[in-house]
């Protein structure tokens, strides 16, 4: 995540025509949780009082998105080393206000881009049950147990966008399949409070 | 009546060939080595012996292509599909040898010969042992889980984080489908997440030791 660059700064002074400091804060959550290909949409959106044209409005948009994005990238979480990132000259008043805004923001967004980054498909969802089969058509009698097991799994987020593709996974498991599956589990719990504990 | 039942069987097979597209997987039978077929209707053999939970159509294919072999997994599941469908229904009807083998010849595309060389071989040696009754403990109408194998590791950085020590699980389900193919999943769990998944499982453990 490159620095930002002085134009970009010089773009963020538009925001001083800002109607109110909430504006802002709101302006500053939609740049960073926009993908960059959705900054165009959003500056037609979000702009129309703060910037003189169509491409001012995109410069600022991409400006709060590089500056927000950055800030998350570096992991800074103190309010001096935000404040560092603004020139000399810029205004201060805003580089307060939006530093504020940043702090108040950072956890949230650090979390968002984790959730965000390219990953194998994720687990959301888990059901089951456990059933008995009584009967079937070749045998008129029995008592054996099976768990049915469904997972839901949503497909990588960044290829999905905004409509994000969830398969489901129904799974049988007899009693000795599950016991296998509980071994496996224990051995990565296991490995789990062995790396804690380092 | 013996002979008449027999080839009415056969006829059976014939048609149920066809169905198949025994044409399209006869051009793919070609690619596979003989020794990699054989490897193949040893394990749909198992399987249907009930002795393995399916066939590992992903595993055995990557073995192929290592050896150079151009094949995907599409048309390996595609064969066993076939193969597996020949030999039980050649059990179902108690088909000797012979007529398997004339079946398979007289089929309007036939397979490659050596693949025709193996499926007499294997059925001679397993054709017999092939019971198609079903038993509580193998009626299958939904996947059944085989395997789980895992990994556990924390991601250092990202495009979006330069910083990130993100710890998190992965797991890869293998899973036999009703045909008998195997199949793997995976798929990422956080931390919270596979705590939870953990105890879901020990949960369901407790009520199958009640019932």
């Amino acid at each position: 995540m490159a620095a930002v660059r002085d134009g970009e700064f010089a773009a963020l002074q538009s925001l001083l025509k800002a109607p109110s400091k909430d504006a802002v804060r709101q302006l500053c959550q939609e740049c960073f949780s926009s993908p960059p290909a959705g900054l165009g949409p959003l500056a037609q959106r979000a702009c129309p009082g703060l910037a003189a044209g169509p491409e001012e409005a995109l410069q600022l948009v991409s400006a709060l998105h590089n500056l927000t994005r950055h800030v998350v990238y570096r992991g800074l979480t103190r309010a001096e080393d935000i404040l560092s990132i603004f020139p000399e000259n810029f205004h201060q008043n805003l580089k307060n206000l939006l530093t504020k805004i940043i702090l108040e923001n950072i956890s949230a967004w650090r979390n968002e881009a984790q959730a965000s980054q390219i990953s194998l498909p994720r687990l959301v969802d888990m059901d089951w049950r456990v059933d008995i089969k009584t009967s079937s058509d070749s045998i008129s009698r029995m008592a054996v147990p099976t768990c049915l097991l469904q997972l839901k799994i949503q497909e990588d987020v960044a290829l999905c966008g905004n409509s994000p593709v969830v398969s489901a996974l129904t799974v049988e498991l007899s009693k000795e399949t599950l016991d296998t599956m509980l071994e496996g589990l224990g051995r990565i719990r296991d490995q789990l409070s062995a790396v804690a504990n380092k | 009546m013996r002979g008449a039942m027999a080839s009415g069987s056969a006829v059976v097979l014939a048609r149920a060939l066809e169905a198949l597209d025994v044409g399209g997987a006869a051009d793919k039978i070609n690619l596979i080595p003989q020794d990699f077929f054989a490897e193949l209707c040893e394990q749909i053999i198992q399987h249907l012996n009930h002795k393995i939970p399916g066939v590992d159509t992903a595993e055995l294919c990557q073995r192929i292509q290592t050896s150079g072999i151009e094949i995907n997994v599409g048309d390996l599941a595609k064969i066993a599909n076939v193969v597996s469908f020949l030999f039980s229904t050649a059990a179902r009807n108690s088909l000797s040898t012979e007529e398997l083998v004339t079946t398979l010849g007289n089929a309007v595309t036939a397979l490659p010969k050596h693949a025709v060389q193996v499926i007499r071989h294997v059925w001679n040696e397993h054709g017999k042992s092939i019971s198609v009754s079903e038993d509580a403990r193998n009626m299958a109408t939904l996947g059944q889980f085989v395997d789980i194998k895992w990994k556990l590791g924390v991601a250092m950085s990202s495009d979006t984080c330069r910083s990130l020590k993100y710890p998190y699980v992965t797991v890869m389900l293998k899973v036999a489908d009703p045909s008998g193919q195997i199949t793997d999943k995976s798929f990422e769990m956080t931390i919270p997440q596979f705590k939870n998944f953990f105890r879901q499982f020990k949960e369901m453990a407790a009520v199958l030791e009640t019932v």
